[in-house]
């Protein structure tokens, strides 16, 4: 028998070592899920205001500047969590928030709001949830940033947390440069 | 105070390891002497370290970092303790534990015969020790102080407050550490060349890998418990690649048994059991990196930190490097010439060693694939079930039939008549239970059908033959095989018939599933320990019958702010009647998940089997060596 064919284990190991190493050190998150939308222009969407139901809030909200789409339902308990840093997101200048409220009841989500504050320039309606279809929703709540031309820049899905704030808040601030 | 204690034994602990690892000797009584100070100062100086931090998190003392970040006073007690190994940090606390454990148990091993051998892999196993103990010190230290004071710790993971998981690190850990006695020792093994022929290394090897594959064994079937009872996906195993990193082992682990039956016998096949002690372990290694580095996500990932993954990976190079050199140079010394022939049971168990490894490499290009495309093409893609479903399956079919009646073929060369008269009755016995359980149960399905066959197989086989008593199987073996086949029976059964209904309900909603009727009652607001949850109220009945009344939950910890889902869950012999509380509201209803899994108390039941077939070889095993 040839003894070479023991040098097999040796090189395969660390080609595998070296894929791992490589990486490691490069700048990569292994949560990042990779989204049809994004560098796509942002999905057609028409959705009912929440507080004035003559207004229909849609593609023409982007172009001015960053916004946040962001899908959110009162009966979800992570989007209360979340709640705090999309509100601090909000007070960052050059960035417009809308959301989106997903298969919920608008006097509930107004009142809700109320308590907990209202970041959203604008609010839109998905009784049936279809604009969240359009949008390829995970599950919710779930964020889209939506550069100056209208393209989906990038996508985050669960809700943004304290350890993921920063990162978050970095994806978008690369957009700002 | 704690803090000092534990920080002081960790560095005393790498101290006594360093030495270990470069200590020279010139007696044997000075040999002895020494050695017994370091492997006993190890053991003494990890326990400190693991019991002083057990003991912080027991007192709730939030001046240690890793106390304030991972407990809450208002956790139950049994969770507190549970939350020392439940974190990153003194989840390798307790892996260094066991680690000097294996270390001592090494040392028990010497006598006048085997002192260099002893002394040789009591120095790898110092270095790997070694190599832990320098990775908590510089990267995962749990004695790090707090710099404020703080009256109340951030709680932790609820969804690992879970009884089944609570217990889960310890046995698997004692089943992946086990494994590196088996590494140390092969090591030696190779080192020593021929020299060592009047060592019986291969029986040495052989004990510390039941041990090792017992509570591995046990310790995969309880993680499964969990992922079955606590995240509410109404399945036991998922193919995450964490599951897959405590499968891989498990399945070379087990060729590993089989084939160190055969080096006892034949004296052959030594090159191969020193590459699998070798590969089991790299691999259980494998499995803390891909775990500890953040570089796959999965539901156990610790907290990610990269440069926890590249000093493990760094120290993996070192250990893997070193070994597969020294195999390449040395394997010459223990290879033999000599063939097998497969109708014999050295030929048999080397078919099944090679399934059983080509199984664990396909598990493994799994699981790494997409970090390699990732890596070459910087594409993401991702693997799942119907990958490992379509390959693995396959390969145990064959497998699991060989299992069945490989025991009791003879050494060295059996005839197929032999086979054939002793197998007829197995095969009746396996057609009628398969043809009874299709009767009774109705179930027509291809794949399940096999399932069935096979688990009946095995079980007609092992039963037959401990009736028979058949020669040279040992009720150990019989015991631990059985367990396949009940494992087999659950496996199939639940993975074939599983019925699943989703549903949006109200309160005095009523829901049909083949043969029961479920009613949802009602639902509550109550309050535990340290969560608030909402609780559903279901009647199930079968068409005659009131079975249950089940109540599913969705918890939130305030602490932590995070919602977890309790299912529900019936449970018979025949099956689990399994029922989730989705979102929702008292307006629209709330989405109820409900699933019949059958035959799903089995696989606890078959693992139940298997660990104690285990238990029962390795006190057969040391009571031999006590004799001999």
């Amino acid at each position: 028998m040839n003894k070479k064919i023991f040098l097999v284990p040796v090189i395969l190991f660390f080609l595998l070592i070296s894929i791992f190493f490589y990486l490691l050190l490069i700048d990569r998150d292994p949560s990042e899920l990779p989204s049809m939308l994004i560098n796509k222009k942002a999905p057609q969407f028409k959705a009912e205001s929440l507080f004035d139901e003559q207004t229909i809030i849609s593609n023409t909200e982007f172009g001015e500047e960053i916004v946040l789409v962001n899908f959110f339902a009162t009966w979800c308990l992570p989007c209360r969590a979340e709640h705090q840093f999309i509100k601090k997101l909000s007070n960052k200048p050059g960035i417009k928030l809308i959301g989106i409220n997903y298969k919920d009841k608008n006097e509930i989500t107004k009142k809700w709001l109320n308590e907990m504050g209202n970041p959203y320039s604008k609010v839109g309606v998905d009784k049936n949830g279809s604009i969240a279809i359009d949008w390829g929703l995970y599950g919710i709540p779930e964020t889209y940033v939506v550069d100056k031309n209208g393209i989906v820049q990038y996508k985050y899905i669960g809700p943004i947390t304290k350890k993921t704030y920063k990162q978050f808040y970095s994806q978008i601030k690369k957009l700002k440069k | 105070m704690i803090n000092i204690v534990g920080n002081t034994s960790l560095y005393l602990a790498l101290l006594l390891a360093t030495f270990q690892t470069f200590s020279l000797f010139k007696t044997e009584k000075k040999f002895i002497k020494r050695y017994k100070f370091f492997v006993f100062g190890s053991l003494i100086f990890s326990s400190i370290a693991f019991f002083s931090l057990m003991y912080g998190y027991f007192v709730s003392d939030f001046t240690i970092l890793n106390v304030f970040k991972n407990s809450h006073s208002s956790k139950p007690l049994i969770y507190k303790i549970a939350a020392t190994w439940g974190n990153h940090e003194g989840s390798m606390l307790l892996w260094i534990l066991v680690l000097s454990i294996f270390n001592f148990l090494i040392f028990k091993l010497c006598n006048k015969k085997n002192l260099n051998y002893v002394y040789k892999s009591l120095q790898i196993q110092g270095f790997i020790i070694f190599g832990f103990m320098l990775f908590i010190i510089l990267t995962s230290n749990p004695f790090q102080n707090m710099k404020s004071l703080q009256s109340e710790g951030l709680g932790f993971n609820p969804i690992l407050q879970d009884p089944a998981l609570a217990i889960h690190p310890p046995f698997l850990y004692i089943g992946y550490v086990g494994f590196s006695a088996a590494f140390s020792l092969a090591i030696a093994t190779l080192i020593s060349q021929t020299k060592i022929t009047d060592v019986p290394w291969h029986q040495y090897i052989k004990t510390f890998v039941m041990i090792a594959w017992t509570f591995l064994t046990i310790g995969i079937a309880l993680g499964s418990i969990w992922a079955y009872y606590e995240l509410g996906w109404g399945g036991w195993w998922f193919w995450d690649p964490v599951e897959n990193a405590s499968f891989m082992p498990w399945l070379l682990g087990t060729a590993l048994i089989h084939s160190l039956m055969i080096v006892e016998k034949t004296k052959s096949l030594q090159i191969w059991v020193l590459l699998l002690s070798i590969l089991t372990f790299l691999l259980s290694v494998i499995g803390t990196f891909l775990v500890r580095s953040g570089i796959l996500t999965s539901v156990h990932t610790f907290a990610l930190d990269p440069s926890r993954g590249i000093y493990i990976l760094t120290f993996m190079a070192i250990l893997g490097g070193y070994a597969f050199i020294l195999f390449f140079k040395k394997s010459k010394y223990f290879f033999s010439e000599k063939y097998f022939i497969f109708l014999s049971k050295e030929g048999s168990i080397l078919f099944n060693n090679f399934l059983m490894v080509i199984v664990c490499a396909t598990v493994f290009l799994g699981t790494v694939y997409p970090l390699i495309i990732e890596a070459i093409l910087d594409d993401k893609i991702s693997v799942g079930e119907p990958y490992f479903n379509k390959t693995i399956i396959p390969m145990t079919i064959p497998a699991i039939l060989l299992m069945g009646i490989a025991p009791i073929f003879s050494w060295k060369k059996d005839t197929l008549k032999r086979i054939i008269r002793i197998s007829s009755p197995k095969i009746i016995a396996t057609i009628i239970l398969t043809l009874s359980f299709l009767y009774f149960y109705k179930f027509i399905n291809f794949m399940g059908i096999i399932g069935i066959f096979l688990a009946f197989w095995i079980m007609s086989n092992n039963f037959l033959n401990l009736i028979f008593k058949a020669k040279g199987y040992s009720k150990e073996t019989v015991l631990a095989h059985f367990g396949v086949g009940l494992l087999i029976l659950g496996i199939a059964g639940s993975s074939v018939w599983q019925e699943e209904k989703v549903a949006r309900m109200n309160v005095k909603d009523k829901m049909k599933i083949k043969n029961y009727t479920i009613i949802f009652n009602e639902i509550n607001e109550i309050k535990g320990q340290n969560y608030v949850a909402i609780q559903g109220n279901f009647l199930v009945n079968n068409k005659k019958n009131k079975i249950t009344n089940l109540k599913p939950e969705k918890r939130l910890y305030p602490v932590t702010n995070i919602v977890t889902t309790e299912a529900a869950i019936h449970t018979s012999l025949a099956r689990d009647l399994y029922i989730v509380l989705g979102d929702g509201n008292s307006n629209d209803g709330w989405i109820i998940r409900f699933y019949i899994n059958p035959l799903v108390i089995w696989i606890w039941i078959g693992v139940m089997f298997m660990f104690a077939g285990g238990l029962l070889s390795i006190k057969k095993n040391l009571n031999k060596r006590k004799n001999a």
